[in-house]
């Protein structure tokens, strides 16, 4: 602050200095002191048009002699008498003349309103000196903001002046070219009568003066171009300045809390306001420089250089959003290298995708829209041609992704990746309005819908390949012991994590299923369709589709089942499975939604059928063996060795079922206790009373040794141990010895 | 989207489905394929003749790669791809398209497709940045028009023109090397921000597409298992299969030729196109032209073919020219000069202003046209590989 201060101290008696000198000397000279800073400003080269000024000074002294006279006609006044003027007190008189109407009444201009009042000049100094303590970089912008608020004001004056002198020209220039048509028409009409040549004389010395008049305009329209674009050149410069710093502090400093504008930040809590990589920062322009940005615009706009704007800030900004696409973890990846990558490396790809899409669409746009609309406050629709043009290449970009990975070879395992992207799309374009300007909505929003509807068509034909990865599976070894078909956990699998996308995949089969894509261009025949699936309007196709799949894999299963020779084991197969699949369902809302009540009820029922089937086929013949039924003659004696044969066969039956069942599997513990308990709560009271019945009839000692070999206990371990897959609960008369 | 297409496409594509039908239901002689295989050829020669002879005889038509020429380039790619989807796919059993050869070429194809896709994507990307270029170009208009010329406006002029030429210039020095965008990356500080301002090389005004993505070696991939068919296939179906890859590799080389995108070092070599078909006449005729074209690019070290862009660069170089020795007021013979020149500039962003926009919107329905085909195709080799699939 305080170096500003002197600064000024230094200025001021500085120009005063120069007023007194110039008070002297023609007004348009240029004060040495003035001259060499404005040489100091002139870069490359600008020299020659120095030596133009130079060259200039001495001439228009008519003109000026002009303007003293005509001084009092004018609206302003510049008495010598007041204190000489400062770039202020200058500036308030430009302003004045600048407020008042300049325009013309075409053919009747007076000559006063075309003279340029001398403090112009003036003015036009102090802002070369002002420009060139910019240029220097003896002043930096941003350092004080009435200062940089005033040097803009002086700019804009600037501009004001240049429209007003090149109107001034343009008209002179069209009158001029009238008076000459004018001037050719009369000397057709011969020079006769005396009046008119006094008249015409009098005309020509008007055309002098205005000729003079016209010359220092055009001297002094030159300076003011020139000063102008140069004003223009550095805040252009100033303005791309400010673009990358805003960009470059968004990015995470090694050393901290140094500022890297180097420069004396006015609001030091704003550093502190600016947590480094957040992804909410984005774009991470601090208000100050938006600001700023948005006062240079203004006047870069104003003095008609808004192309020089617009590139800076387009080319700067797409830089950011590269960079910024970059931090995220985005990479490019051209359409032929996602068809030939790995789905595992592909599959990387997609949640980064995911996430860039939704930090473009929910942050980096809207605020992308938010900072161009304030820097270009002037003028909405170029900042919306801004917006558009930046958005638009990412949009498609990031789109392209999303096309390729649609187009890429279909997998089952695509699926859910494929939803992921297709939700991410689909809940973006309802947003489309809010985001984009209008004249670009529907182009943006047919080309997201186009990518959303290829990923929703590919998910609809994995899913329904499932009825393929199925019918395909027909494998002729059956799995041991009865146990759960990898393809039954695959595909239930498969569909309960498809549940979790439910209502995705019903809105996806919903509107894709019906596409019939066999025929070139044609699109889907909702009439006929619609006839057709009238009956099943209450019926997703989504559940249809998943109904199918499921009846699909019963018919496989039961194909898998016919696959064992025995019947028993075939219905354990079927108690595996079909207690997995109704386990899977049970346990998951969403899939259980889908299959409904119904469709449980039948399965469980369908599951006590396999289990009463197990049972009759296992343990039939053994209860026909403890049946008392043939072991009573009429006269209530027991043939011995009838009994001695059942008790024979019980023992073998029972050792061959406990030698066979016990390597089966039964995965579902809780359906293995109760496949346990029923067939103990079957065979051990049966075995109870028959023994109870009838052993007494066997000769106690050797004779019940040989043939009663299991007491109603040992059945319970031994029924205890079937079902668990286990080879090595082998022979049990080993182990009992 | 021009009208005239969809109208050519939907009666050729009326007259082959029901004349397809016809044939099917009468247990197909060859005699009508064969027919409609001739018929194709000659359409595709009539097409490429006449964008050729429209370059050479009509001075009122759109000059060769300019903005006009390539968009009719690209309507007769559509045409040309809806009568090749007619001709192979219409109404014809899934099996024929299964059977070798074509279950060999047609997959090449698909291949050419994606890989053409992506050369869409490059051009797109070119064009973004070919706007850049018209931006600076109006700033010399805006500057150069008004008069009285003051030396303001004219070092204005001169600053734009500067930027526009050397960033038209600089597109193979600073391509190849992904030092190009590091470079761009890190301007911004005080000390070399004067140096890149605006970004100097065409490379920072243009967006990238994957790292070590490269037109050229697209394109050669493209080309590179392209032969045309002999003996008996020369007669089947993998004859219209050829043409259509032909028809494509030759499209997207053009574009990548016109428009600068990324990695094109070596796309002046030769394509692989039969001197002895005649339906391939035209495009040779076009691609001679081209590439000598081309030639004289490398030895400019210029960004494009454009036509736009050539004269702009052209007459961005005199308007320099004149801005350097310009001093006010200027005489006002070489002010008439300038006005003609600033009005062919103003031409040119005008054309570019009205011709870029729908050139992108043209290749991104291209895009979407060959996706589609492409979805299609695979569609029918599911179907045939289901239907040949001894499933249960």
């Amino acid at each position: 602050m305080e170096k500003n201060i002197d600064d000024h101290s230094n200025t001021f008696p500085h120009k005063d200095e120069e007023n007194n000198t110039n008070a002297n000397n023609t007004p348009h000279s240029l004060s040495p002191k003035t001259e060499e800073n404005a040489k100091e400003a002139k870069s490359d080269g600008e020299n020659e048009k120095a030596n133009d000024l130079d060259h200039v000074k001495g001439e228009p002294e008519e003109g000026d002699k002009e303007e003293k006279e005509n001084e009092d006609v004018l609206t302003f006044e510049v008495t010598p008498e007041t204190p000489p003027p400062n770039l202020e007190k200058v500036s308030e008189d430009i302003d004045q003349f600048l407020a008042t109407p300049h325009e013309n009444n075409n053919n009747n201009v007076s000559d006063n309103e075309e003279k340029i009042p001398e403090f112009v000049d003036k003015f036009l100094d102090l802002v070369e000196e002002k420009m060139a303590r910019y240029k220097s970089c003896e002043k930096k912008w941003g350092e004080t903001v009435e200062e940089d608020s005033s040097f803009l004001e002086d700019v804009n004056r600037v501009s004001k002046l240049m429209k007003l002198l090149s109107i001034m020209l343009t008209e002179f220039q069209s009158r001029e070219e009238k008076e000459e048509e004018k001037e050719g028409e009369e000397e057709k009409k011969g020079e006769e009568e005396n009046e008119k040549e006094k008249e015409k004389e009098k005309e020509k010395e008007k055309e002098l003066q205005e000729k003079h008049a016209k010359k220092d305009n055009s001297i002094l329209f030159n300076r003011v171009d020139a000063i102008q674009q140069r004003a223009m050149s550095y805040l252009e410069e100033e303005f791309h300045l400010l673009m990358e710093e805003s960009r470059v502090e968004n990015k995470p400093e090694p050393n901290g809390a140094h500022d890297s504008k180097g420069k004396n930040v006015a609001t030091p809590e704003s550093s502190e306001n600016e947590p480094i990589e957040t992804p909410m920062d984005f774009p991470g322009f601090k208000d100050e420089a938006i600001t700023n940005l948005n006062k240079i615009a203004r006047e870069m706009l104003f003095a008609g250089y808004d192309s020089e704007c617009c590139h800076v800030y387009i080319v700067s900004r797409k830089h950011s959003f590269g960079d910024g696409l970059h931090k995220l973890g985005y990479e490019r990846i051209s359409i032929d290298e996602v068809q030939r990558m790995q789905w595992e490396s592909l599959e990387r790809e997609i949640p980064t995708w995911i996430n860039t899409f939704k930090e473009c669409a929910t942050v980096w746009f809207p605020g992308e829209r938010k900072l161009v609309a304030s820097i270009f406050s002037e003028d909405p629709s170029m900042a919306d041609t801004l917006y558009t043009n930046l958005t638009r290449v990412v949009v498609f970009q990031l789109l392209n992704f999303a096309e390729s990975v649609a187009m890429a070879k279909r997998a089952a395992e695509k699926l859910f990746k494929s939803l992921d992207m297709y939700e991410t799309l689909r809940d973006t374009i309802p947003n489309l309005e809010k985001l984009f300007p209008k004249d670009i909505v529907d182009e943006i929003k047919a080309e997201m819908t186009s990518a959303k509807n290829r990923l929703g068509e590919v998910a609809v034909l994995i899913f329904c390949e499932l009825e393929n990865s199925i019918k395909n599976d027909n494998g002729k070894t059956p799995v041991a012991g009865g146990a759960i078909h990898p393809l039954t956990r695959y595909i239930i699998n498969y569909l309960r994590l498809s549940c979790e996308y439910k209502d995705t995949l019903e809105e996806v089969f919903r509107e894709h299923s019906k596409i019939e894509r066999s025929d070139s261009t044609s699109r889907p025949r909702y009439e006929n369709e619609n006839q057709h699936s009238n009956e099943k309007e209450n019926e997703s196709p989504f559940t249809g589709q998943l109904t199918r799949v499921m009846e699909l894999l019963d018919t496989n299963l039961e194909g898998k089942a016919k696959l064992y020779k025995e019947v028993p084991l075939s219905c354990i197969f079927m108690m595996n499975n079909g207690r997995y699949i109704v386990q899977k369902i049970k346990s998951s809302t969403e899939f259980y939604q889908v299959m409904g009540e119904t469709w449980y009820r039948k399965r469980s029922t369908e599951l006590r059928t396999y289990h009463k089937n197990y049972q009759i086929e296992t343990w039939g013949k053994i209860l026909n063996c403890l049946s008392p039924k043939g072991l009573n003659d009429n006269n209530g004696k027991v043939p011995k060795p009838a009994l001695k044969e059942r008790f024979k066969t019980f023992n073998t039956l029972f050792d061959e079922i406990h030698k066979t069942q016990s390597t089966w599997v039964m995965h579902d513990e809780q359906l293995k206790s109760e496949l346990r308990v029923s067939i103990s709560s079957l065979v051990i009271p049966a075995y109870r009373s028959f023994l109870g019945r009838f052993s007494q009839y066997l000769d106690p000692g050797r004779q019940t040794e040989k043939y009663i070999k299991f007491q109603a206990e040992d059945i319970e371990t031994y029924i205890d141990e079937l079902f668990d897959g286990n080879p090595n609960h082998g022979t049990m008369a080993r182990r009992r010895a | 989207m021009p009208p005239t297409t969809e109208n050519q496409q939907s009666s050729f594509l009326g007259r082959i489905s029901i004349r397809r039908n016809q044939v099917m239901s009468m247990d197909g002689s060859n005699d009508q394929e064969q027919e409609d295989l001739e018929l194709f050829q000659k359409h595709v020669g009539d097409r490429f003749s006449d964008l050729l002879s429209s370059t050479t005889e009509d001075p009122s038509s759109d000059a060769l790669l300019s903005i006009g020429w390539i968009r009719k380039l690209l309507d007769e790619l559509l045409c040309c791809e809806a009568e090749f989807k007619a001709v192979v796919m219409m109404g014809r059993d899934p099996a024929q398209i299964c059977k070798p050869p074509l279950d060999r070429l047609l997959p090449d194809l698909l291949d050419r497709v994606v890989k053409a896709l992506d050369v869409c994507n490059a051009v797109t990307l070119g064009i973004d940045a070919v706007r850049n270029l018209q931006r600076l170009a109006e700033i010399a208009v805006a500057a150069l028009e008004p008069r009285p010329m003051g030396d303001g406006q004219v070092r204005r002029a001169k600053k734009a023109l500067n930027s526009l030429v050397t960033a038209m210039m600089h597109e193979d020095k600073e391509c190849g090397s992904s030092k190009g965008t590091e470079r761009s990356r890190s301007f911004g500080r005080r000390g070399n921000a004067g140096k890149d301002r605006g970004g100097g090389s065409f490379r920072s005004l243009s967006w990238t597409m994957a790292r070590n993505w490269s037109a050229a070696k697209q394109i050669h991939a493209m080309s590179s298992n392209l032969a045309a068919p002999r003996g008996a296939e020369a007669t089947g179906l993998a004859s219209p299969l050829y043409i259509m890859s032909t028809i494509l590799v030759f499209v997207m080389w053009t574009l990548a030729a016109a428009i600068p995108c990324q990695e094109r070092n070596g796309l002046g070599s030769h394509l692989p196109f039969p001197r002895q078909l005649a339906w391939a006449q035209p495009m040779i005729g076009l691609q001679d032209k081209i590439a000598e074209e081309w030639k004289k690019k490398e030895k400019k070290g210029t960004v494009g073919l454009l036509e736009e862009m050539q004269k702009m660069e052209k007459v961005g170089q005199w308007l320099i020219d004149f801005a350097e020795s310009f001093q006010f007021p200027g005489e006002t013979e070489r002010l008439d000069e300038v006005k003609v020149h600033v009005e062919e500039l103003a031409d040119i962003c005008r054309k570019m202003d009205e011709g870029l926009e729908p050139l992108q919107l043209q290749i991104r329905e291209v895009f979407h046209r060959l996706v589609r085909t492409r979805t299609e195709f695979l569609h029918v080799l599911d179907q045939a590989g289901k239907l040949s699939a001894p499933t249960v």
